[in-house]
């Protein structure tokens, strides 16, 4: 009987010595606890009515245009893309089997589609690279977004078409967010005016496994590869650095970023976010031709 | 086992004790970070830290909040509405976020308090800013009259209940507070985009020609560069908030029904919305289902939850490639060892996700109405669809634009969804199966 009442104080013991190191330590899932002192740096110096200005160092401006263009191949057996899980108007969608899906679209010859290359930051912009006002005709049809990738000026509207029997909407998330249904054989106009960073996704609820992504800009130097991997930055500007950023919906680093580690890469100076730097005399037109390795893609 | 009784008995005892000293006071409470935007974006512990100061510099912390001059907030009612739940000697509360709100939306605003697991659907998290249940265009950011009937009136359907019994200046002060809470968190994940876009490591060359890499610290008191990019966020955040009253959707006045319709000329309507509802046009059959119950199209996801989705999917695949990883160099080694932390970090925020539900589409045969039972709120629906959701709009994308249909078509469709749940006496409708084998993951 007395034995027993020895026994569980010390066991209490044990555990309270084990709570007090364990229970009331300030749980760390939390993260990190932000510093009072840093932080009433930052309000101070950032609630003034100085917005403290510029003040960074002059970048180098220099002058007359140059081209950049090339072609990306993918390196080595091509993956076999799955076909859509088509779950809905089989009819109209899938009347000569699923559609396959378009995640990495290579060409017979080895070209890469679908990559995205724009310019980040632009000292100046051509006169050439004005938004057009006629509209960029983005069409569906058999359940299929007849352009997977596509960059636009902000400004340029979309026509946004329906090709097929059946009704869609159309989505797009980020900045320019629209969400629409697009009625059977007809067309809604749409015209996106922000910027992104990065393609933003386009669907469509109706039928989910419709995919595409649209990059809008506000500089002109954006393009995507053609089916044969192919592409054209004309009028960059020449005699300073440019950093161009490149992207692939499958891309295996973060945000999209496409990276690649070959020499000609390295003198590029490619990095883990997917860009590259490159600097073009005036008038100069440079050719770019890079073999992207599966290990670049997610999965690969 | 008499030994094993014994045992438990001891534990049991033992925990009593240990329960009964309990803890110290606690530390006051903190706004944690939202990891999927700090891990998607690579960010260190360093940036992290950063991350925080310079949210905690904008917007304080959840007992003393700030309210920034750029962001046009009302610091008093931001003072009523944060801190501890107390009641003055007057009788007039305090910390109301704490008392009313924080066990389902969380002290982040993040939709992840303490009974968020247990809830369908999941309380809103505001961090991105996203609101459902407006009078404004698709894109355009709710006005304080839509958030504070939302307060008021409760969201029927749903978890969230009616505050109509708060006096307004309490309400006012949580729709403040809602609003803070939206635009610190939307900062959030534009910061950590920043500081992946902008900042990071970077290549310096000194006077002997030798290439070192270098940190650039995030700080915005040091950098007026950062100082004016931070503030430019801000600003654009805040601008979505302030331009909400210009994107109310205003009904075209000729096309509003007249109140005073005849049967004949409302059964007319509901005619017509019917035909609207199952044509090409409008499609409402293809997720509200061929009967209105909602068992359309029920694979799509919120944008809350695709989130979820994606992180998860792409935790995976990384999981798969690395696993799969043969390092030739020394360098490659490195890297991997980077993307192995990357993924670790990931898994962890990965296994505190609440499970990716679908989105599915509102059964609109029971008389349940979330966003409001008011004509005007289902033709806010119809007109600009549900931000955030799968659900479409039929009208103008914004001021000035264009509908797909007429507005007159789309008053019709608010009849005859309005008319849905007063079936015929002789036909009444069957209840959606509860077997929702297809809407699981």
């Amino acid at each position: 009987m007395s034995s027993k009442f020895h026994v569980i104080p010390a066991s209490a013991l044990v555990l309270t010595t084990l709570g007090v190191l364990v229970g009331c330590q300030p749980s760390t899932d939390l993260g990190p606890v932000p510093s009072q002192a840093a932080a009433e740096k930052i309000r101070e110096q950032l609630s003034g009515d100085s917005e403290g200005g510029g003040g960074g160092e002059a970048a180098e401006v220099g002058t007359g245009w140059a081209t950049l263009k090339g072609r990306f191949t993918f390196e080595g057996q091509a993956p076999e893309m799955p076909a859509y899980n088509v779950t809905s108007d089989q009819a109209t969608c899938a009347s000569g089997g699923a559609p396959k899906q378009e995640t990495i679209v290579v060409g017979s010859d080895g070209g890469l589609a679908n990559v995205v290359l724009f310019l980040r930051k632009a000292s100046r912009v051509h006169e050439s690279a004005q938004a057009p006002e006629e509209p960029l005709v983005f069409d569906q049809k058999q359940c299929v977004f007849l352009t997977h990738v596509f960059t636009v000026p902000v400004g340029q509207p979309l026509q946004i078409k329906n090709s097929d029997p059946v009704g869609h909407n159309t989505k797009i998330d980020g900045k320019n967010g629209f969400n629409r249904t697009i009625p059977a054989g007809e067309s809604v106009s749409f015209t996106p005016k922000k910027a992104e960073a990065k393609p933003a996704s386009v669907a469509c609820s109706i039928h989910p496994w419709m995919s595409a992504w649209m990059m809008p800009h506000d500089n002109g130097y954006a393009v995507v590869t053609k089916p044969d991997g192919s592409f054209e930055l004309p009028n960059l500007p020449a005699g300073e650095t440019l950093e161009i950023q490149v992207w692939h919906e499958s891309s295996a680093g973060s945000n999209g970023g496409l990276v690649v580690n070959s020499d000609q890469a390295k003198e590029l100076k490619w990095d883990k976010k997917g860009r590259f730097k490159i600097k073009l005399t005036e008038d100069e037109t440079k050719e770019l031709n890079v073999a992207v390795p599966a290990s670049a893609f997610s999965g690969g | 086992m008499k030994l094993a009784t014994q045992v438990n008995r001891q534990l049991f005892l033992s925990l009593l004790v240990l329960g009964s000293l309990g803890c110290t006071q606690g530390e006051p409470p903190q706004f944690r970070l939202n990891m999927i935007s700090m891990t998607s974006n690579e960010l260190d512990s360093e940036y992290q830290q950063e991350i925080a100061n310079v949210l905690s510099g904008l917007f304080g912390t959840p007992d003393e909040p700030f309210a920034h001059p750029a962001t046009g907030l009302n610091q008093l009612k931001l003072d009523l509405a944060s801190g501890p739940a107390w009641s003055d000697k007057r009788g007039y509360s305090h910390g109301l976020y704490r008392q009313h709100c924080v066990h389902c939306h969380g002290i982040d605003g993040d939709g992840y308090g303490p009974t968020a697991k247990i809830l369908n659907p999941y309380p809103r998290d505001y961090r991105k800013g996203i609101f459902k249940f407006k009078s404004t265009f698709n894109a355009a950011k709710p006005t304080d009259a839509d958030l504070h009937r939302v307060l008021a009136n409760g969201v029927p359907g749903t978890s969230m209940p009616s505050f109509e019994l708060l006096p307004s200046s309490e309400v006012e002060s949580l729709v403040e507070y809602v609003k803070y809470l939206a635009m610190r968190g939307q900062l959030e994940t534009e910061l950590a985009a920043y500081v992946f876009d902008e900042l990071g490591v970077e290549e310096v060359e000194d006077e002997s020609g030798t290439v070192t890499e270098q940190r650039i610290p995030f700080d915005p008191s040091a950098s007026p560069d950062q100082a004016e990019a931070v503030l430019d966020i801000l600003s654009e955040i805040v601008a979505g908030w302030d331009e909400a009253g210009e994107n109310v959707i205003q009904p075209a006045e000729d096309a509003i029904p007249a109140d005073n319709r005849s049967d004949e000329e409302l059964a007319a309507s509901i005619d017509r919305g019917r035909e609207l509802f199952y044509g090409v046009k409008a499609n409402c059959i293809k997720c509200h289902g061929p009967t209105g119950l909602g068992d359309g199209q029920q694979t799509d996801h919120n944008v809350w939850n695709k989130e979820n989705m994606d992180y998860i999917e792409a935790t995976t695949s990384m999981a798969d490639s690395l696993a799969n990883a043969d390092p030739e160099t020394e360098e490659e080694e490195l890297e991997l060892d980077r993307e192995w932390a990357l993924l670790k970090s990931r898994e962890e925020v990965s296994d505190t996700l609440l499970p990716v539900r679908n989105a599915v589409p509102r059964n609109l045969r029971v008389g349940v109405y979330r966003g409001g039972r008011r004509r005007i709120d289902v033709f806010h629906k119809i007109h600009a669809g549900i931000a955030g959701t799968p659900m479409p709009g039929l009208g103008a994308a914004g001021p000035g634009a264009e509908g797909t249909i007429s507005e007159e078509d789309m008053w019709s469709i608010v009849d005859y969804v309005l008319n849905l749940p007063y079936e015929a006496p002789s036909q009444p409708q069957r209840a959606l199966p509860t077997n929702h084998s297809n809407i699981t993951q």
